[in-house]
Order: C-alpha cells, then sequence, then structure tokens
C-alpha cells in the first residue's frame, strides 16, 4: 500500500521538478514580495512626511506672513520645517521668487473670530503636493491650538511612538503572503493533478495499480503540501538571513502545513465533485475567497495568527494552530468519503 | 465578420452548457451568499497591521474599534505588570497613555495615535458646532513659476493664484496621495483579469479534447478563430469597466477609452498562456506569473501620479487623474495605450502563426517552443526583412519588461538600482536582438558570417528606430523641454548608438553560431559589454 503512494509522490514531484514549475512559482512569490516592499519604500519616500523631512533635512524653507513666536509659525519649526518670516504679503512673494521659500503661509483673522489660513505653493505638482504632506501634521496641531482656544479638548493629543508602517507590513503582510501563498498555490496544483488524469483519461489505468482512489488522490495532496512547506522554509531562512526577528517558527511552519492542507483538500474536493479544470479551479478560487472572509468573520483569520505567532504574541500559541489542524482532518475525512465519485 | 460572429456565438453555448449543466441553483445561491458575506466582512477588518497589538485599558477610555488592536479590561496595576512583561503593548488609563522604550510598542503607541486622532475628531464634531469643532479653514492657491511683471497697484496686491483657491479643512482633508484612487482604477483590472482567465481556460480545454483542431480544418483563419473565442469576453470585460464607472461615479466614455486598450493588452497576454502551456500545471503558473507581472505593471508607475511624470506609463494614472478631475492631454492618453495596443496586434500576429497543430500539441521544453515560435512568426518572409521587423515590433514588450524590471529593482538597496535596472535592461536588450538570427541559424535559414553580420546591422537598426521612436512619445510628454530636438535632431549622435548596439548583436550571434558557445554564455557576454557602454553614456563619457 505505501509503495504506490510513494511512487506517485515522486512521480508528481518529478513532473513539477522537470517542467520548471515550481521555479515560476518561486518566481512569482519573489516578484510580489519584492514588488509590495518596492511600492512600500517608494510611498514611504514620497507620502510620509517623518521620511521626506528626515530625508529633505530641513531644506523645507517656508515663508511666514508676521511673527516668528505666532502659534503657527512655532508649530512649524518644531515640526522641522525652516521658517522665514516676512513683514508682509508682498515682501514674502518677492521673497518666494528670490528662492528664498518654498512656500507661503499667511494668518489673516476674519470677522467672527474664524482663521482662515493662506498657503500659496508653487505650481509644480510635485513640490506643492510635498509641502502639503510635511505642513499638513503643524495644521492639525494648529487646529487643536484653535479648538482649545474655544474651550474644546481634544484628548490623547501627546501620543508619539515610531513610524509603524514598515512593522506592519512585515508582520501582517509580507510573512503570511510568503507562507500562504505556496499554499494557494498547492490547492492549484491538487487541482491540475487530479484533473490532468481525468481529462487526459489516464484515471483508469493509475486505479489497475494496486491503489485505490483516495489513496492516489492522498499521495497527490503530499506532494502539493510538501512542496509548499519546503518553500515556507526556504522563504523563513531567507527572512531570517535579512534580519527579520520571526518568533514561534515551529508553530508557524505547523500552521503552514495545516492550510496547505487545508487549500489542497478543498481543492481536491472541488476536482472530485466538478471533474474539469476549468470549473473546478474557478470554484477553488470563489471558495478560497469565502473562506478568508469567514475566518476573518469568525475572529479565527489565520493571518492574524500568522502574525501574532510571528512576532511573539502573549496569548497565541499551538492551540490557535489546533483549531485549523481540526478542520483539515474534518475537511480531509470529507474528501475520502466523497473521492469515490471520480471513479465514475 | 460573420465568421467571427459565428464563432462568438458558438463559444457562449459552450460556456453556458459548461456552467449551466450540472450545477445545482441551490449551491449557486449559497455560494454568491457566502462571498457577499465575506466582502462584506473583509470591507472593514482587513487592514494593514491587523492584529498586531495588544492593549490593556483601564477606566474611562474611548472604545478601540480598530482590527489593529486587540484590547483587554485590566486594574491599573494588573495593567503595569502586563506592560512590563511585555504581555501587553500599550496601557491606557484614563487620559494616560504607558509604553515601554522597545520598538514593538513604540510602534503600537504610533498606530494608536492614528486611531484616536480620527476618533476623537468624530466625537469633537459631534458634540460641538461645526464652526467651533473646525474653526480652522486653508485657502491654498498656487503661484505661477514666473514672477507676474509689478503693476502700479503691485504694494496691495495679494499674490496672484493659477488655480482657483482651494478651501480645505486640514483634520478633514488628507493630504492628495493617490493610493484610495489608485484601489478603485484596480477595480477595473481585477475583472478583466478574471475574464481573460476564463479565455485562457476556453482555448485550453479546445486543445485538450482536440476540438480546436477541427475548427483548424474548417474554412475559418486562424485570426477569425482567436477574434471570434475573444469577442464575448471582451465584450464582457467592457461592460464591467462601464458598470464600475457607472457605480463609482466615473466618467463612462472615459473610463472606456482608458480601459480599452488595457483590456486589449491583457487579453494579448492571456493569449499566449494556451498557445504555451503544455500541462495543466503550466497553465496554472504561467498565468499567475502573467497577472502578478501585469499588476506590477500597472500600479507601481499610478502610485506616483503627480509626483513624476513617468507614472504617465500606466493607464491607472490616467483613471487617478479622471477621478481627481484633473486634466490630461492626447500626449498623456498615448504613452500608455499606444505600447499596450502594439502589443495587442503583435499578440494577434503571433497568434495567428502559432494556432496550427504541430505547434500546439508538440511538448517540448518551454525554451524549444519558444524558439519554434519565434521560427514561426518569421518564416513567411525573407530573413533580412524580419529580422528587422522583429527587432522593431517587440520595442513596447521590452519597454513593459524594463518597467517591471524598475518597479522590482527598487527593493534592492539604493546603491544598486542603478546597477541592477542597467544590467537587465542590456539583458532584455541583447535577447529581444539575437533571438531571431540565432533561432534562425539553428534552423539552417542563416549559415554565413556575412550574412551573420548583416542581419546583426538590421536588428541593431530595427531596435534603434523602435527605441527613439517610443523616446520621442515619452519625452514629449515626460519633459516640455527640447530634450527631443537634442535627442533627434544630431544625426552623427545616433550613429554612435547604432554602432554599439551592432557590435553587441554580432558579438552574441556569432558567438552563439559560429563560436558554438552556449546561447546563455554568449548572452552574458553581450550583456556585460552592453552594461559597461551604458555605464560610460551614463557618466557622459560618449
Amino acid at each position: 500500500m505505501i509503495f504506490p503512494f510513494l511512487a506517485i509522490f515522486k512521480k508528481e514531484l518529478t513532473s513539477v521538478l522537470r517542467d520548471r514549475t515550481i521555479i515560476i512559482s518561486i518566481l512569482i512569490q519573489f516578484f510580489i514580495a519584492s514588488f509590495s516592499s518596492g511600492l512600500l519604500l517608494g510611498m514611504l519616500s514620497l507620502y510620509d512626511p517623518d521620511t521626506i523631512l528626515r530625508f529633505s533635512d530641513g531644506g523645507i524653507r517656508v515663508g511666514v506672513v508676521g511673527d516668528a513666536e505666532s502659534p503657527l509659525a512655532r508649530l512649524m519649526s518644531e515640526r522641522g520645517l525652516g521658517v522665514t518670516t516676512y513683514p508682509t504679503i508682498q515682501e514674502a512673494q518677492a521673497g518666494f521668487y528670490r528662492n528664498e521659500v518654498l512656500a507661503l503661509v499667511d494668518t489673516p483673522r476674519d470677522a467672527n473670530g474664524n482663521t482662515e489660513v493662506k498657503l500659496y505653493l508653487p505650481d509644480s505638482d510635485t513640490i506643492s503636493s510635498l509641502i502639503r504632506m510635511v505642513i499638513q501634521e503643524p495644521l492639525k496641531q494648529y487646529e487643536n491650538y484653535l479648538r482649545a482656544e474655544k474651550g474644546i479638548e481634544v484628548r490623547y493629543t501627546d501620543l508619539q511612538g515610531k513610524p509603524a508602517t514598515s512593522f506592519e507590513f512585515v508582520y501582517s503582510v509580507l510573512i503570511p503572503m510568503l507562507m500562504f501563498f505556496p499554499a494557494f498555490v498547492a490547492g492549484s496544483m491538487s487541482i491540475d493533478m487530479i484533473t490532468e488524469e481525468v481529462e487526459g483519461k489516464t484515471l483508469q489505468t493509475l486505479l489497475s495499480a494496486p491503489l485505490t482512489i483516495s489513496g492516489m488522490i492522498g499521495a497527490k495532496i503530499t506532494a502539493a503540501v510538501f512542496l509548499a512547506v519546503l518553500q515556507c522554509i526556504a522563504w523563513l531562512t531567507l527572512m531570517q538571513v535579512n534580519n527579520i526577528v520571526i518568533q514561534n517558527t515551529g508553530w508557524i511552519l505547523l500552521l503552514a502545513l495545516v492550510i496547505a492542507g487545508i487549500s489542497s483538500t478543498s481543492a481536491a474536493l472541488s476536482a472530485a465533485f466538478l471533474q474539469d479544470r476549468e470549473r473546478s479551479q474557478f470554484t477553488y478560487s470563489l471558495l478560497l475567497l469565502a473562506g478568508v472572509g469567514i475566518s476573518t468573520l469568525l475572529n479565527i483569520s489565520p493571518i492574524t495568527t500568522l502574525s501574532r505567532l510571528a512576532v511573539g504574541d502573549a496569548y497565541t500559541n499551538g492551540w490557535n494552530v489546533l483549531v485549523f489542524a481540526l478542520f483539515f482532518a474534518l475537511l480531509f475525512g470529507l474528501l475520502l468519503r466523497v473521492s469515490r465519485r471520480l471513479k465514475s | 465578420m460573420n465568421q467571427i460572429l459565428v464563432i462568438a456565438w458558438r463559444e457562449i453555448t459552450r460556456l453556458r452548457k459548461r456552467f449551466g449543466g450540472g450545477a445545482s441553483p441551490l449551491a449557486v445561491v449559497l455560494l454568491l451568499a457566502v462571498l457577499g458575506l465575506s466582502a462584506y466582512s473583509l470591507r472593514d477588518t482587513v487592514s494593514l497591521g491587523s492584529g498586531l497589538y495588544r492593549v490593556g485599558v483601564s477606566g474611562d477610555v474611548p472604545e478601540i474599534n480598530d482590527s489593529r488592536f486587540a484590547v483587554i479590561e485590566v486594574s491599573a496595576e494588573e495593567g503595569q505588570t502586563l506592560l512590563a512583561d511585555q504581555s501587553i503593548d500599550l496601557l491606557i488609563i484614563d487620559e494616560d497613555v504607558f509604553s515601554r522604550a522597545d520598538d514593538k510598542s513604540q510602534f503600537a503607541e504610533r498606530a494608536l495615535k492614528q486611531y484616536m486622532e480620527k476618533s476623537e475628531l468624530v466625537r469633537v464634531g459631534n458634540s460641538f458646532a461645526e464652526a467651533d469643532a473646525f474653526p480652522l479653514r486653508v485657502g491654498i492657491n498656487y503661484l505661477s513659476a514666473e514672477q507676474p511683471p509689478a503693476g502700479n497697484d503691485a504694494v496691495d496686491a495679494l499674490p496672484q493664484s493659477t488655480k482657483p483657491e482651494e478651501i480645505i479643512i486640514p483634520s478633514l482633508t488628507p493630504p492628495p496621495a493617490p493610493f484610495t484612487q489608485v484601489l478603485v482604477a484596480l477595480i477595473y483590472i481585477l475583472p478583466i483579469t478574471f475574464i481573460s482567465i476564463f479565455f485562457t481556460s476556453s482555448f485550453m480545454d479546445e486543445k485538450s479534447n482536440r476540438r480546436l483542431t477541427i475548427l483548424l480544418s474548417a474554412p475559418v483563419t486562424p485570426l477569425q478563430i482567436i477574434l471570434g473565442k475573444m469577442l464575448p469576453y471582451a465584450v464582457f470585460a467592457l461592460s464591467t469597466t462601464i458598470l464600475i464607472a457607472y457605480l463609482t461615479k466615473g466618467d463612462i466614455p472615459l473610463a472606456l477609452m482608458i480601459f480599452a486598450p488595457t483590456t486589449l493588452f491583457i487579453f494579448a497576454i492571456y493569449l499566449m498562456v494556451p498557445l504555451f502551456y503544455r500541462n495543466f500545471k503550466d497553465t496554472t503558473f504561467i498565468s499567475m506569473l502573467v497577472t502578478t507581472m501585469t499588476t506590477a505593471y500597472l500600479v507601481f508607475p499610478a502610485m506616483f501620479t503627480n509626483s513624476s511624470d513617468l507614472a504617465y506609463i500606466s493607464p491607472l494614472t490616467l483613471a487617478v487623474k479622471m477621478y481627481r478631475a484633473e486634466p490630461f492631454g492626447w500626449r498623456e492618453y498615448l504613452l500608455p495605450s499606444l505600447p499596450m495596443t502594439a502589443i495587442f496586434g503583435f499578440a494577434m500576429f503571433a497568434g495567428t502563426r502559432l494556432l496550427n497543430e504541430e505547434f500546439l500539441m508538440g511538448y517540448k521544453p518551454i525554451t524549444r517552443k519558444i524558439g519554434d515560435a519565434i521560427y514561426l512568426m518569421m518564416a513567411h518572409s525573407k530573413p533580412w526583412f524580419a529580422v528587422t521587423l522583429w527587432s522593431l515590433l517587440v520595442i513596447p514588450a521590452v519597454y513593459m519588461a524594463q518597467v517591471v524590471m524598475l518597479a522590482f529593482a527598487t527593493n534592492l538597496p539604493v546603491g544598486l538600482i542603478l546597477g541592477a535596472t542597467l544590467l537587465t535592461a542590456a539583458l532584455i536588450e541583447e535577447v529581444i536582438k539575437t533571438v531571431g538570427i540565432v533561432v534562425l541559424a539553428e534552423r539552417g535559414v542563416v549559415t554565413s558570417v556575412r550574412e551573420i553580420i548583416g542581419l546583426s546591422f538590421l536588428s541593431a537598426l530595427g531596435f534603434l528606430i523602435g527605441e527613439k521612436l517610443l523616446l520621442l512619445i515619452s519625452v514629449s510628454v515626460v519633459s516640455q523641454a527640447n530634450v527631443s530636438s537634442a535627442l533627434f535632431g544630431a544625426g552623427v549622435f545616433l550613429l554612435i548608438p547604432l554602432a554599439a548596439h551592432f557590435i553587441f548583436t554580432s558579438l552574441v550571434t556569432l558567438m552563439r553560431i559560429k563560436l558554438r558557445f552556449p546561447y546563455w554564455l554568449a548572452l552574458a557576454l553581450g550583456t556585460i559589454a552592453h552594461f559597461f557602454y551604458n555605464a560610460t553614456v551614463m557618466r557622459g563619457g560618449l
């Protein structure tokens, strides 16, 4: 019994290696990972005020009409902008055309006490959007200052912290993506392996060997999951080489294995029901979407579990992985009952 | 035309049979309901950083409704202990927030700051009169680049704005980052990709059932078969574009104009998948690769709308502009649309040449299959004509590949970005210029050194003309200055790159054909030479 199982397992692995398909899969993951982090890097340098101010090194100078001690001018210099004061708007404008400043701020107060700030930006899209990005925070603080003058208190304004975008990206997007993408590919691959036998009419030949239908499907799923886990190990190693600290790697690998098992089993289920590639792949991708949605709705999302395991959350451990393992076992049991349909 | 419609109708019938027969209506309804439910649940809850932070709260603290935070109610003492042993990242007691000095706690504090800013704004907005809650108005004006001439009344006049004044409330108006619009624009792309996967599947189904062979023996041309099979899917894809434009309150004719070339481009790419696949796994993986690459190509430049004119290489930038009600001209429209339409045209040509039984059914390594494909495209005309045209016509594809490479290269350390981009650009160019000649030589069409050198020259010439044409369009968009006349006016400047292209092409082809080097080795040597030439040019050496 075990030998035919191993034979099929080996056949699928060699076929994947021979056709170089696995290389494409790894390339895709590499592309997605580097593309998304490249995008993040680009976004950060263009749209994140902290990064802009750090790289501009005090080079963003703003002309203020009036007094350097006015609240808005003070808030802007506290934020790291260079402030130059001018007595009148006309002189400020002259300063703008002498390239002393990149933008102008004028604060006339209207009759009913509401403050209207006039912001004069250069006509270039690039520089004006950059200035709007960095001046946003002082303007918001100034707004709070004006609110306080009217007796409205805004709470929690003194919070600081460090910019968290990169951290959140790595642990909630990059690591889950690299751990679960192989699992989703494993599902697609299971459908291909099974429907290829059905549509190529090789299934009956295969079953004339001393092998049951569930053994055959089991071997194919095992091969797909095996490849997924191998990729996960490679990604985990690569990330750790790149100084990304990942906690609970053992549980993470087990979770990746279980999720690969769940996706391959549900893929095999749809293949067993529909018996052709076109409809099975379609149903599988819908099931995948639905699965992600429902798990989020039930608050047991594997993505969140994985992120928490990776950051070393104190309340997440092997028990959270076990919930998914249980579901996998149930699903696999169902597949064993349904797989007989393939014979007919 | 009639034949195309007949094939299109046959395609619709096939699809209806496949998805109509056997599927229980109950299962369909159930699946749709589940999908709707998941979309609903995902709408609010999925965000960057979901589930990463744990916060302990004690006393009068506003409710924290953000998927990034898991909130635990604690007493003040218990909270301090949990914070100290890193079980929680932040502790909020009434209006005071406690954090640790380590990174994770600091990240949590910044995330909380973002959340609290928003929720406090809602509270203030609901509890006070609007004028008090939002006491600041900012009028944004733009100053022209040239100083206006000083008139007599210049002493009192306010600065003149080049655009009408835009009034904003800082806490309610986020700075103009194009994320949301890019996401909306991406909604257009998803259904098109999904539909084109069905188009691919249909071809594969016909191929594995050998019905395509029967169709090919009927009195219809391969082009009619491709267009006929594509028609229903293309119509469907364009209808989704209209629907999305309608639902998102976009300009429907403009959205169609922007996304029609994109639709053609995506279909063109997906047409290649069934032509080249050998087994089902191939299709899955090639489709995934293609989806990744096209998404990267479309999304990456659009993120830089208004920051860099290069953003116009993606049609999504035009869509972002559409949603911001900002105008764009014909040149901006043609920069992304022309290469995409050109690629569609090229794919149609390739499709008509490759749609024959021998090519479709052959099981060979993928590199051999590509070689066969290139040969089939060239075999119908004289080598000198085929080689020149090949180098000229694949330019849009080269350009797209280089954009994708640039997108990926930005991920490298800053010092390596330029080098890596130059190297891959050189490799792509060398492959394109030499592959046609190598394929012809392997099939015995080209043999002598004279022929190889002659064809290398023509290939270099075709490539240069295509490259410069493309540059002409991009330069006229990217910069309105007289760069184009400097680039194209002086004849002698064109001779140097022509000579360089010619030398590298001859080098690779001669090494491969005459010296019998493996193709990858010849390419590597040619690429290195090309890379050094590019690097010298960039340093101003030539």
